[in-house]
């Protein structure tokens, strides 16, 4: 069964097309990657499948249900880290934990554990400072934990490793990677090649103005001698497959 | 001094201000602000500064009427900067500044010339010019002489608003910062009342007060301006005092920021009050209005506002109640007044729910209820706030509502104030959807409101002050306690505005979140 079903999604800010006709599945259980240069829709793809944006075509389907702005119930079974992490600024990181908590449903006796147990994690215990003085890390931090804080059945994080130090991340993938392995589904952009190919077990890439140019599966990569196939060529690493589909550009400027 | 990079960054201000106009809002904003400058400027010069100067030549008076000119429009400056803040718009902060290869006394410089060419301030320099203009053309003061006196009295005016806006700051920072605020601002309101008795009883105090207004900048401005010999140079030197004090000052609390100290902690305090206040108010998804609460009280712009509230009331009742030549008297003012505390405190994010929240906005949307039950508990935790003021309004009424009392006036106040409420709150609702502005929480004064929150809030307050005149003038017993039970309906048809503006509101919210994401994210 599919956790996610995209058909012909199109997305235009009047005239400018940011997805053009997109269709993909994304398997239940999956790590599922989404790659693509900057500008080539990934965020606005993001927006239309957590309900922050209204395609302007196509149809989207997540855990079997239709999904569109006003699922209330669907978004409950849904987490998300959006690319701007959606903070309110004047709360300390406990209080923003346990409003989500408490927004998803959880009782009380419950947020305040789980809350405890994230802060500690994340290393975020001094609860003296209000989320806008944290730093660009720590606020990642506190982004990620209130989209996991509910156990969400499927989980999209837009960059979420970007900013974070070796150690959040490597706490981070563990997370991820349990969470796969209880059957939730997990949809991820990320810049950080390195990390998708360790982490995914599927990748889509995007190319502007969000067209799909491959998708497969890349568990190979990460086993000895490994490679995936594309145009029929073979890349033994993500990092040569993006740039063979995307383009590696190069400009000399005499003056650099 | 790098004269010519402080130049650019006062230029990239006003580059990034036209860039706003790109867009067609922008463009009507852009028009209508121009005309209405334009407009105001024209009228303002003919009959604020140049007519009291004809007025003060041929009366023979020109030192008492350029005095009282030139002071008022210093104290109006300030009021509509402190209260309104207006010309006190976010600028350059020292931090962005830092980024440019300038140092620190030309970041300072850079800072305070964009705030003193905003058009709020150049307005008051152009009637103080009028008054000039037509001082010289009646052949009372010289032109050299008195321009440089008005600048001086224009840098002194803007200097002592940064002053005063520094000290707000810090007071609403501080626990008991708010409480001295408001004891300020009690003894400032009721200056009105309680000076003119006074001179009548101690005539000896009016002649003393001069002489110690003499040492002010208005009055050294005017003797500058039309007198000779000692009295301009003592009338500059008052001035020039004045600048150099104030910049002074200005730059000591520039230079030691007030800094919350905090001590670090793991104690996590959930402060679920709000929570449970919430929910025992019986209101839907008790934690979202939990959050709005608590979004609400930590804002220094509300706590500030919170005390001027009640004595912001109280001085208006007082000025067209006593104040006034064709005055209705105090019941009548009372009834277009306590609406305003209804909404004083609360408006800055009435009118703009959604300005403040920055990325936070996007939160609103991945939450698991209806988009529009995010708009509708923010408009509910305003009320509820709001609400708060009115029992206060009431018992002061009680204490000192003039002899004898009829309690039937307490019923119809409580009624023009949820008349208030609800009118207010209902149009706020529109102007959050249609008229958003990017604005900064943290910033304690300054007018950051869209052209349409503005027009709610400031036609809110004028509406309901001078409604009582329209009541005379179409149902006078309306302003009569006898007839109390007429008050049922205002506050009736107010709750039925806000239900439709509620219920209309929210249908279109889910449309235009695209719209209010690019702004709120600054994106538009």
């Amino acid at each position: 069964m599919d956790a996610i079903r995209i058909s012909n999604l199109v997305k235009k800010y009047g005239t400018v097309v940011a997805v053009e006709n997109l269709s993909l599945d994304v398997p239940k259980g999956s790590m599922f990657g989404f790659l693509g240069p900057n500008g080539s829709g990934k965020s606005t793809t993001i927006g239309c499948l957590t309900g922050l944006l209204d395609p302007t075509a196509g149809s989207i389907e997540v855990l079997g249900e239709r999904f569109t702005a006003d699922s209330a119930a669907l978004k409950r079974r849904m987490g998300v880290m959006p690319e701007t992490l959606g903070l309110f600024d004047p709360l300390y990181a406990h209080e923003f934990l346990a409003f989500v908590g408490r927004m998803f449903g959880l009782d009380e006796a419950t947020t305040r554990k789980r809350v405890a147990e994230l802060l500690a994690a994340l290393e975020l215990n001094d609860s003296s400072k209000t989320l806008s003085e944290y730093s660009t890390g720590m606020r990642k931090r506190v982004a990620f934990a209130a989209a996991v804080i509910h156990t969400p059945e499927v989980l999209f994080l837009d960059e979420p490793f970007e900013s974070i130090d070796p150690a959040g991340v490597s706490l981070m993938k563990q997370w991820l990677r349990r969470l796969t392995e209880q059957g939730r589904t997990v949809f991820v952009t990320s810049h950080v090649l390195e990390t998708v190919e360790r982490l995914c077990d599927r990748v889509a890439i995007v190319m502007r103005p969000g067209k799909l140019v491959w998708q497969g599966d890349i568990k190979a990569l990460s086993q000895d001698g490994g490679s995936v196939e594309c145009n029929g060529q073979r890349f033994d690493s993500l990092e040569t497959l993006f740039l063979h589909l995307t383009g590696e550009r190069y400009a000399d400027l005499n003056w650099l | 001094m790098n004269f010519e990079r402080i130049g650019d960054l006062v230029r990239l201000r006003y580059k990034l201000m036209w860039a706003r106009t790109r867009t067609r809002n922008g463009k009507i904003a852009l028009f209508f602000i121009g005309y209405l400058l334009l407009v105001m400027i024209v009228a303002l010069l003919a009959a604020g500064g140049i007519g009291a100067a004809i007025l003060a030549v041929r009366s023979g008076k020109a030192l008492l009427i350029t005095r009282i000119v030139l002071t008022s429009l210093f104290a109006q400056a300030l009021l509509a900067t402190v209260l309104m803040g207006f010309g006190m718009s976010a600028i350059f902060s020292d931090v962005e500044l830092r980024r440019y290869p300038i140092g620190a006394s030309e970041r300072q410089l850079v800072r305070h010339l964009v705030g003193i060419i905003d058009p709020f301030w150049l307005l008051t320099l152009a009637l103080e010019l009028g008054l000039l203009v037509g001082l010289y053309a009646m052949d009372a003061a010289s032109l050299l002489l008195g321009f440089v006196a008005v600048l001086l009295l224009f840098v002194s005016n803007y200097l002592l608003a940064r002053v005063i806006e520094a000290i707000i700051d810090r007071l609403t920072k501080r626990g008991s910062g708010s409480m001295i605020l408001m004891i300020g601002v009690m003894l400032l309101s009721f200056s009105g009342a309680i000076i003119p008795p006074l001179i009548k009883k101690y005539p000896g105090i009016g002649p003393a007060t001069v002489k110690v207004l003499a040492y002010t900048p208005p009055f050294g401005a005017a003797s500058a301006m039309t007198q000779s010999g000692t009295s301009v140079a003592l009338g500059f030197a008052v001035e020039l005092s004045w600048v150099l004090g104030l910049a002074a000052a200005l730059v000591w609390f520039e230079r030691r920021p007030y800094e919350r100290r905090v001590v670090a902690t793991t104690v996590l305090n959930f402060e679920s009050r709000y929570d449970r206040a919430a929910a025992m108010l019986g209101f839907d998804h008790a934690p979202l209005v939990g959050w709005w609460l608590r979004f609400y009280t930590r804002n220094s712009r509300f706590k500030a506002l919170i005390f001027l509230s009640l004595p912001i009331a109280a001085f208006l009742t007082y000025n067209f109640a006593a104040g006034r030549r064709q005055s209705l008297g105090w019941f009548p003012a009372a009834i277009g007044t306590v609406p305003i505390v209804t909404f004083f405190a609360t408006s800055r994010f009435m009118v703009n729910e959604f300005g403040y929240l920055g990325g936070g906005f996007r939160r609103c949307f991945l939450l698991p209820v209806e988009p529009s039950a995010v708009l509708r508990t923010g408009s509910y935790a305003s009320m509820v706030l709001s609400a708060c003021f009115i029992p206060p309004a009431l018992i002061a009424w009680i204490a000192f509502a003039p002899v004898p009392f009829d309690p039937r006036e307490v019923f119809v106040l409580l009624a023009s104030a949820l008349t208030g409420m609800f009118i207010v709150h209902g149009l706020g609702l529109w102007a959050t959807l249609y008229g958003p502005r990017r604005g900064n929480y943290s910033q304690s004064l300054g007018n950051d409101l869209s052209l349409f929150g503005n027009i709610v809030l400031i036609g809110g307050i004028m509406f309901f002050m001078f409604s009582p005149l329209i009541w005379n003038v179409v149902f006078p017993a309306m302003l009569q306690p006898a007839h109390w039970w007429y008050w049922i309906v205002p506050p009736v048809l107010a709750i039925a505005f806000y239900r439709v503006s509620l219920a209309m509101a929210s249908a279109a919210l889910t449309g235009r979140r695209e719209q209010l994401m690019a702004v709120v994210e600054g994106r538009a």
